[in-house]
């Protein structure tokens, strides 16, 4: 029989690799405002803002092998979370598109991440309990 | 989707989590099959038939039967 179980297994190698994707994350973050701020203007200044992007892309890649490495029904589970927390976070900022017009301060993009984040979070946590 | 995993693994003394080991899923995976909130997929319906000795429409039986 295989050493561990399979949520340990999984949730192992998960956090392994989103640890590594974070710390790039975080380099290239700290790298782009050291570096990339006090430049001057131009293709390069943005491609060096950007770049915090490619650590972006490394958790991509993490939450993507994690779903292929869980089971049917985990994996069924994690996407149909996904699936609502894309549409909560689709209702609330398309809402404060509509409040910003009514006079409500603008929010930066990054604002949408967290939101996605939060909802994720939510909506895994609700339909945990829900399941109990 | 009916099953009679739940028997089946009693029978045999194993938990949930031990069914979860030598299927390789998760014991969330197992609990939801046994309760009916999850129909597995023909994949893991032969593994369970092949674990058990037993053919898939021994242990899989539809909630009602179609004309």
């Amino acid at each position: 029989m295989k050493a561990g179980t399979h949520e340990k297994r999984t949730g192992k190698a998960y956090l392994r690799e989103m640890m590594g994707a974070l710390l790039a994350y975080t380099l290239l973050l700290v790298a782009s405002i050291v570096f990339g701020r006090p430049m001057s203007e131009g293709l390069l200044r943005t491609v060096v803002l950007l770049s915090p992007m490619i650590g972006f892309c490394f958790m991509l890649w993490a939450i993507a092998r994690h779903l292929g490495r869980l089971d049917e029904y985990l994996r069924r589970n994690l996407l149909d979370s996904f699936a609502l927390a894309a549409a909560l976070t689709a209702g609330l900022t398309f809402s404060y598109g509509f409040l910003e017009t009514a006079g409500y301060p603008r929010l930066s993009m990054f604002v949408v991440w967290m939101v996605l984040c939060a909802s994720t979070g939510l909506v895994t946590t609700v339909r945990a309990l829900r399941q109990r | 989707m009916k099953n009679s995993i739940r028997a089946l693994r009693a029978d045999r003394g194993w938990s949930q989590a031990d069914l979860a080991e030598r299927l390789d899923v998760s014991r969330q995976t197992i609990n939801a099959i046994e309760t009916g909130r999850y129909d597995p997929s023909l994949p893991l319906a032969f593994a369970i038939s092949r674990l058990f000795g037993l053919p898939v429409e021994a242990i899989f039986s539809p909630d009602q039967e179609t004309a």
